[in-house]
Formats: structure tokens, C-alpha cells, sequence
């Protein structure tokens, strides 16, 4: 079954245009990478589908929904509610402790303090940080902080997972070993993965790759994956 | 370096940075006039001592004796200036951070990259200082028109000499740049970044309430020493009053000042143990996590206060003295006589005036304090807002951060500025041979809370027009 669709997205920031009117179909549990040079549209399309941003003609559907016809108040809502967004770095609040930041999204949906820390402090144990629960993200690496934030992302158990180069700031190593448990906690909750990247190995982890060249689905759908093949499942 | 390269490298950078440097101008020049202005007081010709100019229509520049305090008060203007020149420094500083280790990528040395930062302060200050230069001499000539008794409202018929003037052009942008450099003592500029040095993590103590405590007593002494030496006959030794007399109330200030540390960090353990929800947690993790940001950015606020606080009590001083004269007057002639002589109370209408010029510089420290943390932070915040956090519980948490220490302190500063002046004054008015108590006004103190408070309020609200820009997606785009 479809739980996103984009049909004939366009989006320019000013003069520069991004899309050039993608579509796409994305269906519930499937993990789908979108690969592309840099600069080709990857985060706009990601934007749009997640209802970060509005496009500036075509259709952005979720469910039943109309995305591109809602309101800003009810985007974000659905993003609190729906949706979880993993982006590259810089998205722990740095005065909070992890487990405060993983609890946020919780503690935001009217969750009382005691279960948003008990319910965090899980999902921070289930992709190995529970030992960090007290700790801010200045005393962490790149990769506990990639951690808790895809903790974060996914402590309200979302839908569709938005993610956006989440291993781009991270070593080989560390990006595998994320991947390989942020694939696991997906599959496990069933949850629809859109995952924005550059990188071979990291599309390796999808179901399947969208290629974009120039704000356009690339016409010769090879992608990063036909080179290196798949992994990861 | 070449002196020309330095100078592109220091003038090359963004919006904001273009701001920074404006604002930085525009914060000496203010000085700048500020320095002129007491210099200009200060080269009144002396007559003799109690012989008045007769010079001008204003008895704070006519009078010998009140032109000490007329200067000691234009100096103290510069003192907001200063701390809004301070908060400057800090607009736009992760975009520079950026630039800074840029220029050591590309093969500057550390010292080359806080030259330049040195340099940009120090040009903006110099380019201020010439300005307010300009336009106190603009001024001087504009504001040349006597009165019809010929009396002039402003002295200007005297001029600061011209070492005088010179001296301040050059030591303005000098102190500035010494403190652009004082400021990155604790920066490592590497190519990879910009790295603050480790900073305290201990909480704050309330030790600073000993500097309150110091303060308050040393100025309620001044009554006592002053009375002990009259019973003597003799009068007590300046360096005794000086210290009592000046340094007391000093103390109980920077005790104040101090203090917020400490507030903020027990307000924000308080917040973080009562309270439940999410803009609330932000707030109170931000308080403990850098209590001493109160501090830096309130304390031009919380010296306003003291100092208004102060003035009020002066005020109510000077109204009973006023209501003594004015009921002698009717018991002697039987009827009320009105008299114009309310110099102490127009007097004090002037250091209001100066409270307030003082205030809307802080506020305007505290402004440029907000927008810089929101800008610091557009990142957190950005991603927060595209993970569906609605900008109302980030813009709700800013206000919290800012008016819960905010509160506190200034009820303190107010308690500190009214015991400061009233215990210098004592407990009866005596004039005109007539007594009355002493009765703190305690509307008026309040009036300088609610409008510092006010001033915090305003510049929150337009500080959180910042917001919308700095969570907006192009934050989070990965290049």
C-alpha cells in the first residue's frame, strides 16, 4: 500500500529550481534511498515529502492527505506525530541531557515527565546509549549523538521516517554500525524509511534506490546501488 | 600580513558581520560623545570656589559645586555603552568562527587570525569614534544660541582642550580592540574550527550575597563615622569616606551583578524540578547549563536599576524636604506660598532622564544578546522545528530563560539601590527647622522594576523576530 505520493513536484528557491516535477510512490515499511550528486534536489524532495516544505506546484500526498494544501500549524503537527526527521548533525539541543532530548518529542505530545524518561531511556537502550542517558550532547561523539537522535526520531514511533545524509559526519565504521541498528529498530516497528544520501554503501541498506540528476528522477535509473549492489537487509 | 590585507580580511564577511561592525560603531560613537560631553563640563572655567559662571540657563553647568556630579554622570553613561558594545562583540560569532578558521585553512597563523579580529574591532571603534567626533563638534556648533537673558543652555562656548579630544579618539578604539582581545584569550582559532577553552563547570555560589551584605554595610556606616568625628570636632579622613562612601555601594553592584550566576542556576534546577512542560525544560537546562550569561547580559540593566532604585529614594528625599519648606512658609505667613524653587527635585528630573537614556542603551545590550543566542543555536533549533516542535514552545522558552532570573535580580537590585541611598540619609528630613520621618517611596522604586522588567519584555519580543529566520530549513542543509 502507497503512504506517500509525490506527482509533478516543482520547487525553486528563487531563480534556481531544485525539482522539476518528481514523482514518486513510496510504499508502507519500504525503505527507499534517494541518491544523487550534490546539489540535484535529494533534501528538497525530502523536505517536500515530509512537509517541511511547501512546493511550488504539484501534489504531495500522505495517506489521504494533501500535504501541499495544509497549513504550516497542521504540517508540524503532523511531523510531531507521524513523522520522524534524522538530519546530518546539529540536531540535539546542547543543554539538554540525552535522554531529555530524546524525551522532548514525548514531553511535546503531553506525555508526563516520568514515562517520556522512561520511554526515551529505552529507545536510547535499544540503539546502544543507554549509558548515556545523563550525558550532554558536547561530551558524546559524532556517532552516540547520531544515536540519540535517531532515538529521538523514532521514540514516537512514527510512520515514515524522514533521514537526511544521517551518516554524513561519521566514520565507516560507526556509520555501519548505525545503520545496521537503525535498519533493525525499522524493520522490527514496520515503519517506512525515505533516506537521503550520496554515499553507496549507505543506499546499499534500502530497498530500493531513486536517483536524481538536476531536479529530475534520473532517466537511467542506475543508481549508486547497480554499481556497488545491496546489503544490509 | 600587509596592513592592506589585514584590512580586507578584517572588513570581509557577511550581513551580520557587517552589522557587528556597524554596531560597533555606532556603540563608540556614542562613547565617544559621551567622554566629549563630560570633557566639555570639565573645561568650564573654574571662578572660585562657590562663585557661579553665570554663564547658563542650567544650575548643574553654573554651579561649581554641581559640576562634579554633572560630569560623574555623563561618564557613567558610557558604562551601558560599554556593555552594548560588549554584547556587539558577541553578534554574528559563529559566522566569523567559520571565517576565522577559513583563514587559518588556508594557511594563517593563530596570531594573524586574532589580528584580524583585533583589527576589525578596532577600525569599526576608530571609524565610531571619528564619527561621534564629528558630531559632537556638529552639535557644539548647532546647539550655539543663547537665550534672550543671553544665557546659554548648553556650554557651548568652551571646548575640551585638543590633547583632550585626541586622547579620546585614539584611547576609545584602542580599549576596544584590547578588549576584542581580551575576549579571544580563551579561543583556540584552528582550521578546523574555533574552540572555546574549557569554561567552569562548577555550579555558582551565593558568595556574592557576602558582597551585597559588605556593600549595604559599609554605606550605612558613612552616617555613623561622619557623626563619631563631629562629636569630636574633626572631620573623618577622605581615604575613610572614599572607601565607605564609594566603595560600599560599588561592592552591593557588582554583588548584584554577581549574584545573577546564582539565581540563574537555582531558578533553573527550581524550573527543571517543578516544572512539566517542554519550554519550560529548555529554559531551565539552558539556566543551568550557563548560569553566568545572566550576568553578562544583564548587568548594564541591573546597574540601571540599582541606580534608579537610588535615585527614587533621592527623590522622595528631596519631596519631603520640599513639603518641609512649603509648610513652613504657610505657618509663617498664614497661607500657602508658592515657591519656584524646586531645584532638587528639577535635578533629579535630569538623572531620571539619564536612567532612562541608560536603560534603553542595556536594552538594547539585551536585544542584541537574545538575537545572537538565537542565531548561536538556529541549528538545534531548526532541526527542532522541522521535527514539528511549533516555534511557539522555542519562543516560550526564550522568554522563560530570560524573566526568570530576570525577576528575582531585579527585585534584588531594587532592594539593594532603596537601602544603599536610604541608609545614607537616615531616618528624619530636617528643613527649615521642621523634622519629619523618612518614608521610603516605594511606588517610585517599583516604577524602575516594572520598567526594566518592560524593557526585557520588548526586547524578548523583538529578539523573537529572529526566530523565524534562523529556524527556517536552509539551516539544515547539508551543503
Amino acid at each position: 500500500m502507497t503512504i506517500l505520493r509525490a506527482r509533478g513536484v516543482v520547487k525553486s528557491y528563487g531563480p534556481t529550481p531544485a525539482l522539476r516535477g518528481v514523482s514518486i510512490d513510496i510504499a508502507e515499511g519500504e525503505i527507499v534511498a534517494v541518491t544523487g550528486p550534490s546539489g540535484c534536489g535529494k533534501s528538497t524532495l525530502l523536505h517536500c515529502l515530509a512537509g517541511i516544505l511547501r512546493p511550488d506546484a504539484g501534489e504531495v500526498t500522505y495517506g489521504e492527505h494533501r500535504l501541499d494544501t495544509w497549513s504550516e500549524r497542521m504540517r508540524a503537527r503532523l511531523r510531531r506525530t507521524e513523522f520522524g526527521v534524522l538530519f546530518q548533525f546539529g540536531q540535539l539541543v546542547p543543554e539538554l541531557t540525552a535522554a531529555e532530548n530524546v524525551a522532548l518529542p514525548l514531553l511535546l505530545a503531553g506525555t508526563g515527565r516520568r514515562e517520556a524518561r522512561t520511554a526515551a531511556v529505552q529507545w536510547l537502550d535499544r540503539l546502544g546509549v543507554a549509558e548515556l542517558a545523563d550525558t550532554r550532547p558536547g561530551e558524546m561523539s559524532g556517532g552516540q549523538q547520531q544515536r540519540c537522535a535517531t532515538a529521538r526520531a523514532l521514540v514516537t514511533e512514527p510512520r515514515v521516517l524522514f533521514a537526511d545524509e544521517p551518516t554524513g559526519a561519521l566514520d565507516s565504521r560507526t556509520s555501519e554500525q548505525l545503520l545496521g541498528q537503525l535498519v533493525r529498530v525499522v524493520r522490527d516497528q514496520r515503519t517506512t524509511v525515505v533516506l537521503v544520501t550520496h554515499d553507496a554503501t549507505v543506499a546499499g541498506y534500502a530497498d530500493r534506490e531513486v536517483s536524481l540528476r538536476d531536479g529530475a528522477l534520473d532517466p537511467s535509473g542506475l543508481g549508486l546501488t547497480a554499481v556497488q549492489g545491496r546489503h544490509g537487509r | 600580513m600587509k596592513p592592506s590585507t589585514l584590512l580586507r580580511l578584517a572588513l570581509a564577511g557577511s550581513r551580520t558581520d557587517g552589522l557587528r561592525v556597524a554596531l560597533t560603531a555606532v556603540s563608540a560613537a556614542l562613547g565617544t560623545l559621551a567622554i566629549l560631553s563630560a570633557l566639555t563640563v570639565i573645561a568650564i572655567p573654574e571662578l572660585g570656589e562657590r562663585i557661579d559662571n553665570h554663564r547658563y540657563s542650567n544650575a548643574l553647568l553654573d554651579e561649581p559645586g554641581l559640576r562634579g556630579g554633572t560630569t560623574l554622570t555623563l561618564l557613567l553613561l558610557t558604562m551601558p555603552i560599554l556593555a552594548l558594545a560588549g554584547q556587539c562583540a558577541r553578534l554574528g560569532a559563529p559566522a566569523r568562527d567559520r571565517r576565522l578558521a577559513g583563514f587559518r585553512l588556508a594557511g594563517a597563523t593563530p596570531g594573524q587570525a586574532t589580528l584580524i579580529v583585533v583589527a576589525e574591532t578596532g577600525l569599526a571603534a576608530l571609524i565610531g569614534a571619528g564619527a561621534g567626533t564629528a558630531g559632537y563638534f556638529a552639535a557644539h556648533s548647532l546647539l550655539d544660541r543663547p537665550r534672550a537673558d543671553g544665557l546659554l543652555p548648553f556650554p557651548t562656548d568652551v571646548l575640551p582642550s585638543p590633547p583632550a579630544i585626541v586622547v579620546t579618539v585614539v584611547a576609545i578604539p584602542l580599549v576596544a580592540a584590547l578588549a576584542a582581545a581580551l575576549l579571544v584569550r580563551r579561543v583556540v582559532i584552528g582550521p578546523l574550527g574555533v574552540f572555546r577553552r574549557s569554561r567552569r563547570t562548577r555550579p555558582p555560589l551565593p558568595w556574592p550575597g557576602a558582597l551585597i551584605l559588605l556593600g549595604l554595610v559599609a554605606t550605612s556606616s558613612v552616617l555613623p563615622i561622619f557623626r563619631a568625628y563631629e562629636a569630636r570636632q574633626s572631620v573623618p579622613p577622605d581615604f575613610l569616606v572614599v572607601t565607605v562612601g564609594i566603595g560600599g555601594p560599588l561592592c552591593a553592584i557588582l554583588g548584584v551583578i554577581l549574584g545573577t550566576g546564582w539565581i540563574s542556576h537555582a531558578s533553573g534546577r527550581l524550573l527543571h524540578r517543578w516544572g512539566h512542560r517542554p519550554s519550560v525544560l529548555l529554559a531551565a537546562r539552558r539556566l543551568t547549563t550557563d548560569p553566568w550569561q545572566g550576568g553578562r547580559t544583564f548587568a548594564a540593566l541591573l546597574a540601571c536599576v540599582i541606580v534608579g532604585a537610588g535615585a527614587a529614594c533621592e527623590r522622595g528625599y528631596f519631596q519631603i524636604m520640599r513639603d518641609l519648606e512649603i509648610a513652613s512658609m504657610e505657618a509663617d505667613t498664614g497661607r500657602f506660598v508658592f515657591s519656584g524653587d524646586n531645584f532638587y527635585l528639577a535635578t533629579m528630573n535630569l538623572v531620571d532622564l539619564a536612567i532612562g537614556v541608560a536603560l534603553v542603551i542595556a536594552a538594547g545590550g539585551l536585544l542584541v544578546a537574545i538575537g545572537e543566542g538565537i542565531v548561536s543555536r538556529r541549528r538545534a533549533y531548526a532541526a527542532l522545528v522541522a521535527s514539528g516542535v511549533p516555534r511557539g514552545v522555542l519562543a516560550r522558552s526564550i522568554l522563560w530563560q530570560t524573566l526568570v532570573p530576570v525577576v528575582p535580580s531585579v527585585v534584588l537590585a531594587l532592594f539593594v539601590g532603596s537601602r544603599l541611598a536610604s541608609t545614607a540619609m537616615g531616618d528624619t528630613v530636617e528643613n527649615y527647622g521642621r523634622s519629619a520621618p523618612y518614608v521610603l517611596p516605594l511606588g517610585t522604586v517599583a516604577t524602575y522594576g516594572l520598567l526594566a522588567v518592560a524593557a526585557v519584555v520588548a526586547a524578548v519580543g523583538v529578539g523573537l523576530l529572529f526566530l523565524r529566520g534562523s529556524t527556517a530549513v536552509e539551516e539544515l542543509r547539508t551543503g
